[in-house]
């Protein structure tokens, strides 16, 4: 199911013992698909947070909690810990694909071919969350997340370059907390400089 | 001219393919609500704006990067646009844009507004001139240059007076003077607002005036109306029930019904389409700002586009159309069921930045939120950006929507919500670690949230 290196079982439980939470397990979780593959979340819960459909791992000194709907895409992972000189951390390798369906596939590929290398110039990326039916659900981020002109690049780029490319799409759903941008791209403001001049 | 069209449904609309192109700087509040509009009634856009847009080459009659502040040059980039894709109308979302559209409308023989009427509209001193010519009551009025010494020219106008830049809006650098010393600090306040590099350099002749007029008393309305050939249909008038006696004029709270009196109302509506016709404006949406007092209406602003930043979603006609899909029928000629709003009173509040510094937090959202009437807070200023209050900012922290049986109601509702909201604003160089973690772990769950959602 889930592989955990040596170097990767020493750090989690070195972590274990300096934040006193020996006993403790690792829940380990996909939370997102984001322009680098999987998103995942790590932290330690209580032994006794497990939940009833949890995939449970032994691994050596601790557990691993894995919820049932990121298991399959977990299946034959491995987590590493790996030590650099400018930085360090954990690290997942996972064999399974990003999506399965093939018109999440093709929204995926339009994405990363196209529509990612364009918002790259605004510091913006896109996500895509899911399909379901006929519908993507995206996340705008970056400098497209808040910016003024999300909607303009929503509906008159994103959305033209996806249902060209994948007519069963009918519907993209912007998700996105634009409210939660920190540096969107365009920002509005009132009472700005009169064209007169 | 375009072919008279009738539908009321947004098929019929899809069969003609009518092409609508919005203008709008990238500083725009109203770009989601106009193309909102326009996907409802199944019109293809094209939008018109200052920068290029980031995935342009991906549908090229879609977007248009043309010059708001040459307006000649922008209207050829819009005729020759429309060569190869032919439009229908053309829409200027924002005071930014109207010039522009009137040029392109005129090169492109569409219905809209003269650039004559339009140009005086948008220069404060003009639309004084033109106003004061007509016998429309408005206030004694006097241009000064930023040029000058204020001490050689005060006091142009009897005191209190208020001294506004000509190449700004809104309330940015608007300031009341009660003597000559209050007036001298205006004056170099202003002048100082005009110098920051991002408006002295696209400033101009316009950017080194400034108007001065007599401070008028009352209470402040807005009129929010259609203009078809000249003829105003008033789709809304807006009390503001904060004072707005200065020293500078940020708004707050708009609320629609107005509360004052029929009469009062019938005089505000005829001094609007007075100052409308004097002008010479005709076509599209007007917002007109007026003082009323115990000699009646004084007209202190009339502009050839709809209520700007979010405010527009306090407007509903008919079954619930929005003022944009309002605006877009009418620019194509389609038939609107009702320019009738809604019975309920609706209000909104902008927000105001209580002083400058680093936005590093804003608490409270949800009780806010909870307020009975209350329908939506949305701030629209990223944590860690700076703000500035007015008279030398040019935004708000964000915006609170209401709606309720009555004006009183929903003046009560905004205003509770925003007692229940607190802003953390910290110095410039104020950048505590505890805090800016605590806000990481805050996004970190909206953004867990939001996949759970999507999921």
């Amino acid at each position: 199911m889930l592989t955990i290196t040596d170097p990767a079982q020493k750090k989690i439980l070195a972590l274990l013992e300096t934040q006193g939470r020996q006993g403790s397990a690792l829940r380990v979780a996909i939370i997102g698909r984001g322009p680098g593959g999987f998103q995942y979340d790590l932290r330690f819960v209580g032994s006794g947070e497990k939940g009833l459909e949890d995939v449970v791992v032994d691994a050596g000194g601790f557990q691993v909690f894995i919820d049932s709907q990121s298991a399959p895409n977990l299946e034959g992972s491995t987590i590493d810990f790996v030590e650099g000189i400018s930085q360090s951390g954990f690290r997942i390798d996972n064999p399974s694909s990003i999506w399965t369906d093939p018109k999440a596939k093709a929204v995926q590929q339009v994405i990363d071919t196209r529509i990612n290398p364009g918002v790259a110039s605004h510091g913006g990326y896109v996500t895509l969350l899911d399909v379901k039916d006929d519908v993507a659900y995206i996340a705008l981020g970056g400098g497209c997340q808040g910016c003024g002109m999300a909607d303009v690049t929503l509906k008159q780029g994103i959305e033209v370059m996806i249902r060209e490319a994948v007519p069963e799409i009918r519907q993209i759903v912007d998700t996105t907390d634009h409210a939660g941008g920190t540096n969107p791209f365009y920002q509005p403001s009132k009472g700005g400089q009169s064209p007169l001049a | 001219m375009p072919p008279d069209r009738t539908s009321r449904t947004t098929g019929q609309v899809a069969e003609r393919m009518d092409r609508l192109l919005l203008l709008m700087t990238t500083t725009t509040y109203r770009a989601g609500a106009f193309l909102d509009a326009a996907r409802r009634l199944n019109i293809p856009v094209v939008v018109g704006s200052d920068c290029p847009q980031v995935l342009a080459a991906a549908n090229p009659g879609g977007t248009l990067t043309v010059n708001f502040l040459e307006s000649d040059e922008g209207s050829r980039t819009i005729t020759e646009f429309a060569g190869q894709y032919p439009i229908q109308a053309v829409i200027a979302a924002d005071d930014d844009g109207v010039i522009l559209a009137a040029e392109a409308s005129a090169a492109l023989g569409l219905p809209y507004n003269s650039v004559e009427a339009v140009s005086a509209a948008r220069n404060k001193y003009r639309m004084r001139e033109v106003l004061a010519e007509a016998g429309i009551p408005t206030p004694r009025f006097r241009r000064i240059s930023a040029d000058e010494n204020p001490g050689d020219v005060a006091p142009p106008v009897p005191f209190p007076c208020v001294l506004k830049p000509l190449s700004l809006s809104a309330s940015r650098g608007v300031i009341r003077a009660d003597n000559s010393e209050q007036f001298i600090a205006a004056f170099h306040r202003i002048v100082a607002i005009l110098r920051r590099p991002e408006l002295a350099a696209q400033g101009g002749e316009l950017g080194r005036e400034i108007l001065v007029e007599t401070f008028l008393p009352g209470v402040e309305v807005a009129v929010e109306g259609l203009l078809s050939k000249g003829r105003l249909r008033v789709l809304a008038i807006y009390d503001k029930p904060d004072p707005l006696n200065g020293p500078f004029f940020e708004e707050t709270i708009y609320v629609t019904p107005s509360c004052l009196p029929t009469a009062t109302q019938e005089k505000i509506v005829a001094h609007t389409a007075e100052a409308v016709k004097a002008l010479g404006l005709w076509h599209g949406p007007i917002h007109a700002e007026l003082r009323v007092n115990d000699q009646g209406p004084w007209v202190l602003e009339i502009a050839p586009r709809s209520i700007g930043g979010l405010c527009s979603r306090t407007l509903r006609f008919g079954d619930g159309i929005s003022l944009e899909e309002l605006i877009l029928r009418h620019a194509l000629r389609l038939e609107a069921e009702s320019f009738e709003r809604e019975r309920q009173a609706a209000g909104v509040m902008m927000i105001p930045i209580p002083h400058g510094g680093i936005l590093r937090e804003v608490r409270g959202e949800a009780v806010a939120e909870s307020v009975a009437g209350v329908e939506e807070i949305r701030i629209t200023i990223p944590l860690g950006q700076e703000v500035v209050p007015v008279p030398e900012g040019a935004r708000y922290l964000g915006f609170i929507f209401a709606r309720g049986e009555s004006p009183e109601g929903v003046e009560a509702a905004l205003r509770e919500a925003h007692r229940r909201l607190t802003f953390v604003i910290t110095p410039d160089r104020e950048d505590p670690e505890e805090k800016l973690e605590s806000l990481s772990a805050e996004r970190g769950h909206r953004a867990d949230r939001r996949i759970a959602t999507a999921g």
